[in-house]
């Protein structure tokens, strides 16, 4: 895996958040790569500052000090482009004027965004919803568009913000097994946040387990599961003996935090 | 046909219930539970009601309000929402004139009449500026809560997506703030009206208010509640027409109540 070039580099990233007078560290001195076409996944406790570290890779919050490289194979197409949880569409824009709203900001003529949303839109299969708004769409069809929408826009990395957090479990499922076969398609380097480590287990190459606050790289853990992968990898050996090995690692973290948010309230 | 009695079928409540206010009315006129002289019943005042429309006096009393009102809601919408607009945007501004308006807002528009014949040539413009007043901070406060309102992290990923400046604003705080804004005019719309009718009771010979006043004053009571009924009339067909528009041009707005219900 180390042979591929590296997409995205963090070295050394701190964040610090300025909260009633006095600063709070929330990520402290982050190092992490994730190679071209990689799926990485990212999983710590509330409060390790996964979405944080997934904000200054989307250039949406700078970083207090380290540096974040990501590599530019093909100019005119933007570095990242962010799947957000709550979804985060344009209420008053269609589906489709959602998917290409990123285009239409940086200016693509128009017959392209029409072929460029068809494509998404089909990729999603979300071909029939095109004029329809967000509100009229259930939970997983907004995320589908979420995902369309960032993936119109070409990027060089793919971020994931908890994109299925939000969905009951039967959608998550399926939506799931839908981010494997779109990955599988486009082979596009992905950061994905979740909490879930059956989810990070199943869509993963490798897992990157932030501690409690502040967030720092506590392990990173490779999962040789083999591709394609679908839901039956669960019942692999591999599956479990590597849940049981970064559950037991994370449930300290989780203790450590709840702890600690105690200990908040005492004081 | 069949349309119609559909929509009856869905609005039944919303036509039955003035009709029945006015079938009680008729009923207690005629029984004497209410005085006929100060009460006349409904059917007596259709009467005056078509005798006004059809000697034009209606009709050149209504046109001088719908102008007035018109122009007044013009420049009340324009001004309202601009101001609306920067002060939801630019938060100094909002912190410098919110307590100006604060204060200016509760006093009855009326008072401002002599005020504004200060400022402005009296007559036709001061009445159509002093009807703007309410109307424009009405609006205003709408349009900054509507542009405030907007879910923060829609902007965000809007950002994200590339819209900067103009689009930005064209693009996600414009539309964001639109539903408020219509509020806003409807609710203009509708003090516009109380305002001009008030205003003509006491400013002017010409107008529906005017009509009304003169009437009552010559105790020509019937023809006092033709012209209140047209005046009704008018605010519910502004309200709704406004409505309408609203449901047209945002159709992707959800209405919550009707949405559970």
């Amino acid at each position: 895996m180390s042979t591929r070039p590296p997409k995205v580099v963090v070295s050394e990233v701190s964040v610090t958040f300025e909260s009633h007078g006095r600063s709070v560290l929330a990520l402290d001195r982050i190092s992490l790569q994730a190679h071209a076409g990689e799926f990485l996944c990212i999983v710590g406790p509330s409060g390790s500052g996964k979405s944080t570290l997934l904000r200054v890779l989307a250039g949406l919050l700078r970083q207090s000090a380290g540096d974040v490289r990501i590599e530019a194979d093909r100019p005119g197409t933007p570095l990242t482009a962010m799947v957000f949880q709550e979804h985060a569409l344009l209420p008053w824009r269609t589906v489709r004027d959602n998917v290409t709203f990123g285009l239409e900001n940086r200016g693509v003529g128009r017959a392209e965004r029409q072929a460029r949303a068809r494509e998404m839109l089909a990729m999603v299969g979300l071909t029939r919803f095109a004029q329809h708004y967000p509100h009229q769409l259930s939970g997983g069809m907004k995320q589908r568009v979420g995902i369309a929408r960032a993936l119109a826009n070409d990027p060089e990395v793919l971020l994931m913000d908890e994109p299925l957090a939000a969905l009951d479990a039967q959608t998550r499922t399926i939506m799931q097994e839908e981010l494997l076969r779109i990955w599988a398609t486009l082979g596009k380097t992905v950061v994905y946040v979740t909490h879930s480590l059956e989810e990070a287990l199943l869509l993963g190459d490798r897992i990157v387990l932030l501690t409690a606050r502040p967030g720092r790289v506590s392990q990173v853990y490779s999962v040789d599961l083999g591709r394609p992968r679908g839901l039956e990898v669960r019942g692999s050996p591999t599956y479990g003996a590597l849940l049981e090995k970064i559950w037991s690692q994370l449930r300290e973290e989780v203790a450590r935090a709840v702890a600690e948010d105690r200990g908040g309230e005492h004081a | 046909m069949r349309a119609l009695g559909r929509w009856l079928g869905v609005h039944w409540i919303g036509v039955g219930s003035p009709l029945l206010l006015l079938v009680a009315w008729e009923w207690a006129s005629a029984t004497g539970l209410l005085r006929e002289a100060f009460f006349p019943r409904p059917s007596t005042i259709v009467v005056h009601l078509r005798h006004l429309a059809a000697d034009g006096t209606l009709w050149g009393h209504g046109a001088m309000t719908l102008v007035r009102i018109g122009w007044a809601f013009a420049l009340a919408a324009v001004l309202g929402v601009g101001v609306g607009l920067a002060m939801g945007l630019w938060r100094r501004l909002r912190e410098g004139l919110d307590p100006v308006f604060a204060v200016i807002y509760p006093i009855p528009s009326v008072l401002f009449l002599p005020l504004v014949s200060f400022l402005v040539p009296p007559g036709e413009i001061a009445l159509v500026v002093t009807t703007a007043v309410t109307s424009f901070f009405l609006i205003a406060f709408t349009t900054t809560h509507g542009v405030r309102q907007i879910d923060r992290l829609v902007v965000e990923a809007a950002v994200h997506y590339g819209a900067r400046g103009w689009r930005l604003f064209a693009t996600v705080l414009l539309p964001g703030a639109l539903p408020f804004i219509f509020t806003g005019l409807r609710l203009g719309l509708g003090f516009a009206l109380i305002v001009v009718v008030a205003v003509e009771i006491v400013s002017t010979s010409r107008g529906l208010g005017a009509l009304l006043w003169l009437s009552w004053q010559i105790l020509k009571v019937e023809d006092m509640y033709a012209t209140f009924f047209v005046i009704a009339l008018l605010g519910a067909v502004l309200s709704y027409g406004l409505a309408a528009l609203r449901t047209r041009l945002l159709p992707w707005v959800q209405d919550v109540a009707e949405r559970s219900g």
